[in-house]
């Protein structure tokens, strides 16, 4: 018997599986999606620097590209999609800085193309007008590309909203679901889980860095992927007034970006250093880490490194990664029909909305029918983020609910409400509270509401704490009590 | 309870903030509220258990809970009204102080304030330790919360970072606990902590001490499952070569404390970049009138004695200036020279007495410490652990010839 | 006669203090200090080494898990684990009061373990 049956399988909840999932729930199919971890949004889409853009390198705004025109796409998409699902989005237009002539004549060039797809808002701006706009930047910048349509988002909240969004409108979410084979039968697959079997006749392929794995069960990966190693940083809130574009320069060396982006909470991201790697090695360096440091302090000279408060690296799944450019695999398989492999690379969450809706073409194409739903519900609302309020608003939340009126998190302002309302939505570990309610994430790192967290996860799931964990299995945070060691 | 018509409000009941209290109390203020985010009194007290408090204040040897009860029992018997599970949000540079419980959101604007927020740690991200995000990594004062007030242990085997006192006393009480600690790491050549703390914490179990070492990376995606510990030559950085693996599931980082100044900044606080905390006079009012700070808001104290102390001080200043008494005066700045790090206060104004509190950058034998022509003192040893304290009369400062704007604390070798 | 060196704890000197000690286990001779107090500390850590011991004992019908102790006054320092190991037995009750015994007469030192702190219900 077959643990788990349906039409459409979804292998991964990044961003781009649950933008999937949610364009599937539109329609009168039967879907699910599978995340081996135990939360949405932990791989790819996580170690990210939060902007909407247009990519950043030679393929932007070049429509003989798949992966640019579904960027460039995607960029009027995300506004309405995160207003309907109440997730942060804030447009903050992007400043590319010129030192040269050279470099004026590159962006002249993009600025060109970019016209030539319906971008029209770029716009060059002087000396004067640069640093009235960012007075802090680097007085080596002779003027900038000012292009006003870049914006941010947060990548996990979206993700998260965006499955929760598909499984109110039908499709099944399951965390914690890995897949260890998958083989044909016929019209179906089998795909062999963590938890049992699952038969279905589609399969979309989202599993992020582990794209090509999934692939390979079936001789389906028609694409060579390398795995390359991001470094971002994140700067403490004291510091976001310093800048209020995303500032972008060009980098010195291949395998870097120059960009510091002011995040919608107001914590300055910077990076990226890109490095190949191991996959599941997810562990920054000490070179990445200076280097992404002097790439700042080149944009921004007065910041120290006592100004970090967090740094994370993440993968991206490159299919060139020596060129400077590279294309995405948003395509069905050839070999293994009802198969589609996705995967963006980079900007994975900016490339999001108009992906989904290209995978949904590409499953039409292999024979799914696709009816509309009319009791789609595309709104949902956001949980209360008690900091964002107006003060009536807190009054009445707090007069509902008293655990709105304690902090839990003094860095970030985050009450237990919150904590407990994530935890109802789905958060079950450190990490996840953290992601889905900022818990943690200031300047001090949870060092003042770890304990706590730990008490309301164990109190909320009905665990002991000592099975409390990080971020699943394996990782438990205080696995022993008081005294166990002295028997 | 009704907060308007609140003489002196303290925010943190700390060491600091409990002393501000009851003497602001004592002082003659008619109403003192006492403002708590945590659901008792006592602050970090709670999870020292640990003894060698109150040596100074009491000249008693308490353990943590002890020295914070004695101060809880006076805040009650006076009458200080206090608020529990109270977070302050905001405090305006007029002195308007909105607080959140579960009661909802309260705005007041007390007579003066007094900041005793205490201090935060040091995140591994500060020092840019590299590797991946596994859990086992703790803060040692939050895995002092855990181990003496949850009930909880990280691990079996830790390892430790930085030899300061919490360091120390963390190795002593994980290892009374039955888990084996491998290593304290320390970039320094000498111990960050109290000399006692050495001996009784490290040497009395046999905890190895590496000094001139620091934590390179650490392993484990999921779970911590060791770290690379390697020896660094005179300018603290890690000498090629010489790395070691050291097997752990626990890795506590005591690495520094930094004065908690969120609110004060957002009051427009001036802050002092050698201490972390606010520029203040000799009563500890800050650059915002009627804001006063003690503790280790202010600066980094060696001992909770000092802080307490201090926090009266300010306590004094916030009383005085409640009733509206201000002394005006000419304003001399105090400014640290020869192996001085920082001096608090960094302005007198006025009148002495002065209690000031200074520390030094770097360990000396044979040394005097001068505060301009007005103090001076012979010390056999200076440490950066541990601070120096002066007392600076009124009769001192009376000494001083007019027109003097500066005056420059000096560590010097003695002749 | 045998040497042994002890660290004195008295000031921030930390003065390195070398024993000369008779085979009876006399203080011969002690040089290192710099002080007429350390000396006598040094002597006496030597033939006596004692410690208070702080820890926690858990609770029972308590709210809060745990309960601060202390001994009231130093036991021999070799005897820290073993009493740890005493102690990891004993669960404490509300209702008790900072000061009270804990734990009578621990591992027959003639020393009370006692609370630090009140023990809520």
């Amino acid at each position: 018997m077959a643990w788990l049956q349906t039409e459409v399988l979804i292998i991964g909840g990044g961003v781009l599986g649950a933008a999937v999932a949610r364009e599937l729930s539109r329609y009168r199919v039967e879907a699910a999606l599978l995340e081996r971890e135990p939360d949405l949004g932990w791989g790819s889409t996580k170690a990210n620097m939060c902007i909407v853009c247009q990519g950043a390198d030679a393929l932007e705004f070049r429509p003989e590209y798949k992966r640019s025109r579904l960027v460039w796409e995607s960029i009027p998409m995300m506004e309405p999609l995160c207003r309907e699902l109440g997730v942060p989005f804030k447009r903050i237009g992007e400043l590319t800085l010129i030192r040269n002539n050279e470099e004026r004549a590159k962006y002249q060039k993009l600025k060109t193309r970019a016209e030539k797809v319906g971008f029209t808002g770029l716009r060059f701006v002087g000396r004067d007008e640069l640093f009235a706009m960012e007075p802090h930047v680097s007085r080596e910048a002779v003027g900038a590309l000012y292009n006003p349509d870049i914006a941010v988002v947060d990548p996990v909240r979206l993700t998260i909203a965006l499955a929760e969004s598909a499984r109110r409108n039908g499709v099944e979410v399951h965390l914690e679901t890995e897949v260890l084979g998958i083989e044909r039968s016929g019209e179906e697959f089998l795909v062999e889980t963590n938890r049992g079997e699952v038969r279905c006749r589609f399969i979309v392929n989202a599993a992020g860095v582990y794209v090509d794995r999934v692939a390979r069960f079936l001789n389906a990966d028609e694409f060579v992927l390398y795995p390359v190693k991001g470094f971002i940083g994140i700067l403490d809130k004291d510091l976001g007034h310093l800048v209020s574009h995303e500032i972008h320069m060009r980098p010195e060396a291949p395998g870097e970006m120059n960009i510091v982006v002011p995040s919608v909470y107001g914590n300055l991201f910077f990076g990226v250093v890109l490095r190949l790697g191991r996959k599941g090695d997810n562990s920054t360096t000490k070179e990445m880490a200076d280097t992404a440091l002097r790439n700042l302090r080149k944009v921004l000279p007065g910041v120290s490194e006592g100004d970090v408060i967090h740094t994370f690296a993440g993968f991206m799944m490159f299919r060139n990664w020596e060129l400077g450019w590279h294309e995405c695999v948003v395509e069905a398989s050839r070999k293994v029909p009802r198969f589609v492999n996705v995967s963006i690379g980079y900007p994975g969450v900016s490339a999001a909305p108009a992906t989904a809706k290209e995978v949904l073409r590409l499953l039409e194409k292999e024979g799914l029918r696709l009816q509309e739903d009319p009791s789609f519900e595309p709104r949902l609302e956001a949980p209360p983020s008690f900091v964002d309020l107006p003060p009536e608003e807190q009054q009445s939340l707090i007069e509902r609910d008293p655990r709105y009126g304690h902090v839990v998190c003094r860095c970030e302002t985050v009450t237990e409400g919150e904590i407990v309302e994530a935890i109802r939505r789905g958060a079950n570990t450190l990490d996840g509270v953290k992601f889905r309610t900022r818990a943690g994430m200031g300047r001090c790192q949870g060092g003042y509401c770890t304990p706590r967290v730990i008490k309301i996860l164990a109190r909320e799931l009905g665990i002991p704490e000592t099975e409390v964990t990080k971020k699943g299995k394996g990782s438990e945070l205080l696995p022993l009590r008081s005294k166990e060691l002295l028997g | 309870m009704r907060l308007q018509g609140v003489d002196v409000a303290v925010i943190g009941a700390g060491p600091a903030g409990m002393a501000a209290a009851i003497r602001a109390k004592e002082a003659g203020a008619q109403r003192v509220l006492l403002v708590e985010r945590q659901e008792e009194l006592g602050g970090l007290l709670h999870q020292c258990i640990h003894n060698g408090f109150g040596l100074l204040y009491f000249g008693e040897d308490l353990t943590g809970p002890e020295y914070a009860k004695r101060f809880i029992d006076r805040v009650y018997d006076l009458g200080v009204e206090t608020l529990l599970e109270t977070t302050v949000l905001e405090i305006s540079p007029e002195r308007g102080i909105r607080v959140i419980n579960k009661g909802g959101l309260q705005s007041f604007r007390p007579k003066a304030v007094v900041l005793a927020m205490g201090c935060r740690e040091r995140t591994r991200d500060q020092l840019g330790i590299p590797g991946g995000r596994p859990a086992g990594i703790f803060t040692a004062g939050t895995a002092q919360r855990l181990v003496n007030v949850e009930g909880l242990l990280p691990g079996r085997r830790v390892v430790i970072l930085g030899s300061g006192d919490v360091g120390m006393i963390m190795a002593r009480r994980l290892t009374l606990e039955g888990a084996r600690v491998e290593a304290v790491v320390e970039i320094l050549p000498y111990v960050g902590g109290l000399i006692r703390n050495e001996v009784q914490c490290l040497h009395d179990f046999d905890i190895p001490l590496l000094l001139e070492h620091t934590v390179t990376e650490v392993h484990g995606e999921r779970h911590l499952e060791g770290v690379t510990v390697a020896k660094v030559d005179p300018h603290r950085r890690p000498i090629p070569g010489t790395e070691i693996q050291i097997e752990c599931d626990t890795l506590l980082l005591s690495v520094g404390l930094i004065p908690e100044n969120e609110l004060s900044r957002r009051a427009g606080v001036e802050l002092d970049p050698l201490t972390g905390g606010p520029t203040v006079d000799q009563w500890r009012e800050t650059t915002v009138p009627g804001v006063f700070a003690g503790g280790n808001v202010l600066h980094v104290h060696d001992l909770v004695d000092n802080c307490s102390w201090e926090a009266e001080l300010a306590a004094e200043g916030a009383v005085r200036f409640a009733k509206g008494e201000r002394t005006e005066g000419r304003e001399i700045c105090l400014r640290p020279g020869r192996n001085v790090r920082y001096v608090v206060p960094q302005r007198i104004r006025g009148e002495g007495p002065v209690t000031l509190f200074l520390r030094v950058r770097e360990m000396e034998e044979g040394m005097r410490v001068r505060v301009g022509d007005l103090w001076q003192k012979r010390f056999r040893v200076v440490k950066p652990s541990e601070q120096i304290k002066v007392e600076l009369s009124p009769k001192d400062l009376r000494r001083l010839p007019d027109g003097v704007a500066e005056i420059r604390v000096e560590c010097e070798v003695a002749g | 006669m045998k040497e042994a060196q002890i660290i004195c704890v008295g000031c921030p000197l930390g003065c390195r203090a070398t024993l000369k000690v008779s085979r009876e286990g006399e203080v011969l001779e002690v040089t290192g200090c710099r002080c007429k107090e350390g000396r006598r500390y040094v002597v006496e850590e030597f033939r006596n080494p004692v410690r208070v011991l702080t820890a926690t004992v858990l609770t029972e019908g308590s709210r809060v898990p745990l309960l601060p102790v202390r001994t009231s006054s130093p036991i021999p320092k070799e005897k820290l684990r073993e009493a740890m190991k005493a102690l990891a037995k004993v669960r404490a009750k509300p209702p008790l009061r900072a000061g009270e015994v804990v734990l009578e007469d621990l591992l027959g030192t003639g020393v009370d373990l006692v609370a630090t702190r009140d023990l809520p219900s």
